[in-house]
């Protein structure tokens, strides 16, 4: 898939493309609001990241010729500009998601990942793991058709994000910022990810060891998914 | 006790201790005036009577043969009377003494002389009653006392009103710059209306403080503001880097475990920022107050997020809701924060097998939230601190944190008229209660 990545910043623009690559994207990077216009009206791109706070065009302009000329392209705003969440959100900028600065590449993939299956409504989003069938659509996990129910919201959230970035090591920071990353609090080197997984692996082993969560020793965690 | 209070009584006291005072003491100096007013009044009359008896003799006054003549009036209010005095030495006195007259026992005031005419002593008395001076003196009293009281009255109302319209000023200085106003955030300059020097100076100097306040604290939320929105993007590019150097396979576990420990600092910082970042966007009034939500349903929410922390401590969780209502005119976002950081307060200072109560009820016909929570409790001489932003107090420095839980719960409970009161006892547990105005409760 195409990305057009606009963002001012070259170091964060250039992390992008690296990491976006990484993923098997296709990337072109822009680091004005003019070249930008340009290249949005020669061509045709599946997503568009666009930074609002771009020195030399207003952002939101930019957003409207993409809407016009890229009718079918997926547009991201990544902002660390003063607005407020809310208001953004009030806004209506016809983007398709918002994701304020700091963020995590991670996340950033994940967002592109939910939006593109939204999009495109694909059919259900079924994963085998060793008897285990994880239903990311209905967010349900099973045991050879029986259901477990016990599954928390919080913890189904760990397990889908680990198996979206599947055999990569995830540290804790970054489980941490996925689930609570909206919730503002003075706490910053919390282990309730450890209580989470442990509480994941207990009640799975009451079916079957659920061998393919692992634990990566001092780095976090990840899913292990064969072939 | 306010100004005009006090000035008032000092006003009505002093005065009724004067006519106290002068009431007490006008019969005793009605009647020394009169006194002296008779006494003189009888030596005029003794002076006349002996220039008489000089120029016509003794004669006109005396028979010759008679020993004594008295001259009095039908009701006997006064007399006079000439006697051969036949007792050695000089008399020439005034004073009070009773006559007999035709069987009537009567006071007089009596001025008694003695004089020599020709080769005998004569002993002159001229005398007034007692009664007929009084009779002339007791209305006389009474007229001044109800003079003295009408000025009195007089004055009391004059200067209350006097007072009333000086001080006016200063009432109005006192409602309109000090009470009533929500720190920081004053009005707009209203001058006061004063021809009194002191109070213009007041409050002129009253409204250079307060506007030296606000703009220190408008440059202090400016400044947190851009420079927290300033860090965003060199932490979002140092997140990204360490992000993509940690999902390379040709770097040791070695130098990863070290990428780690960066990330977690950066992640420190990145808390530290947002925290801030919030509190300034709160303290700007940036959002909404919009939202409803149920007590139970948002303190279910927040539940959820957090009973994965109690499990650590083995820590019970028990809230009570007697009255649910319906909250309406906030921002949910913010609020959530709020029992948020509260709750997850009261798990990070609890003890081993602790528990929280939560109740919510309407108390005092106000809707009332109480945390309460069996932790390490707050020293008595943190208690005022422990809403400053980085005051870290002694016991909880070995968790992690940086201080600003407390100051986004004081914010965001500013920001929606909550008031937030904590009562506290070492190693005993907190109390933390939230007392909703209610214009946030749907009724």
């Amino acid at each position: 898939m195409n990305v057009l990545i606009i963002e001012d910043e070259k170091a964060l623009a250039a992390e992008l493309e690296i990491f976006l690559v990484n993923y098997n994207y296709i990337c072109e990077v822009c680091y004005n609001g003019a070249s930008a216009s340009e290249k949005i009206g020669v061509n045709l791109y599946d997503f568009i990241l666009i930074d609002l706070g771009l020195p030399d065009y207003d952002g939101l302009e930019l957003l409207k010729e993409a809407r016009k000329s890229n009718p079918e392209a997926i547009c991201m705003i990544l902002t660390a500009r003063a607005e407020v969440y809310d208001r953004i959100k009030g806004l209506d900028l016809g983007a398709d998601d918002y994701l304020p600065k700091p963020f995590s590449l991670l996340e950033l993939q994940s967002r592109m990942q939910a939006i593109t299956r939204r999009k495109f409504g694909l059919k259900q989003n079924l994963v085998d793991l060793s008897g285990f069938l994880i239903n990311l659509t209905d967010r349900t996990i099973s045991y050879y058709n029986q259901e477990i129910g016990t599954i928390t919201k919080k913890e189904f959230d760990l397990i889908a994000y680990l198996l979206l970035h599947k055999n990569r090591t995830l540290t804790r920071s970054q489980l941490s910022e996925h689930i609570w990353g909206s919730i503002i609090n003075d706490d910053y080197d919390s282990n309730y990810i450890d209580a989470h997984i442990k509480n994941i692996r207990k009640k799975l082993n009451a079916y079957a060891p659920p061998d393919w969560l692992e634990t990566v020793r001092g780095l976090g965690y990840k899913i292990k998914v064969n072939g | 006790m306010k100004l005009k209070t006090k000035l008032t009584l000092f006003n009505t006291i002093s005065k009724l201790v004067i006519v106290t005072i002068f009431v007490m003491l006008l019969p005793v100096l009605i009647k020394s005036i009169s006194q002296r007013y008779t006494d003189t009044r009888l030596l005029k009359q003794k002076n006349k009577l002996l220039q008489i008896i000089k120029n016509q003799g003794i004669k006109s006054y005396i028979e010759s043969g008679e020993s004594s003549a008295s001259y009095y009036t039908p009701l006997k209010e006064d007399y006079v009377s000439l006697a051969v005095d036949s007792l050695p030495g000089n008399v020439d006195t005034i004073k009070n003494e009773k006559r007999k007259l035709e069987g009537d026992t009567i006071e007089y005031r009596i001025l008694s002389h003695n004089f020599k005419e020709g080769n005998k002593k004569y002993m002159l008395e001229v005398a007034i009653s007692v009664d007929a001076i009084n009779e002339t003196t007791r209305p006389f009293q009474n007229i001044a006392f109800m003079i003295l009281l009408g000025m009195i009255l007089l004055t009391i109302l004059a200067d209350q009103l006097y007072s009333n319209y000086i001080l006016k000023p200063l009432g109005q200085i006192i409602k309109t710059k000090l009470i009533g106003h929500k720190f920081p955030n004053f009005g707009p300059y209203d001058k006061v209306k004063t021809t009194t020097s002191d109070f213009e100076y007041l409050d002129i100097s009253i409204h250079k403080m307060i506007e030296t306040i606000e703009s220190t604290f408008q440059k202090e939320r400016e400044f947190i503001s851009n420079a927290s929105h300033e860090l965003m993007t060199p932490i979002s590019i140092l997140q990204s880097k360490i992000e993509n150097m940690f999902e390379r396979e040709d770097i040791l576990d070695e130098f990863k475990t070290r990428l780690l420990e960066m990330q977690r600092i950066l992640n420190r910082l990145k808390s530290i920022t947002k925290t801030l970042l919030l509190i300034s966007q709160i303290e700007n009034e940036q959002f909404l107050k919009e939202d409803k939500i149920r007590v139970s349903e948002l303190l279910q929410e927040v539940y959820d997020e957090i009973s994965i922390r109690l499990q650590d401590k083995n820590i019970s969780y028990e809230a009570v809701i007697t009255n649910d209502c319906l909250l309406v005119n906030v921002n949910k976002f913010l609020l959530f924060n709020l029992f948020f950081n509260l709750i997850n307060n009261a798990i990070k200072y609890n003890r081993e097998n602790g528990s929280i109560r939560i109740f919510a009820a309407r108390e005092n016909n106000l809707f009332t939230i109480s945390i309460i929570d069996t932790g390490i409790g707050i020293s008595p001489e943190n208690l005022p601190h422990i809403f400053d932003r980085f005051k870290k107090m002694r016991q909880s420095l070995q968790q992690d944190s940086f201080g600003l839980g407390l100051p986004i719960v004081k914010s965001i409970a500013g920001f929606h008229g909550i008031k937030v009161t904590v009562q506290s006892e070492k190693d005993k547990g907190s109390t933390f209660k939230l007392v909703f105005p209610d214009i946030l409760i749907e009724t």
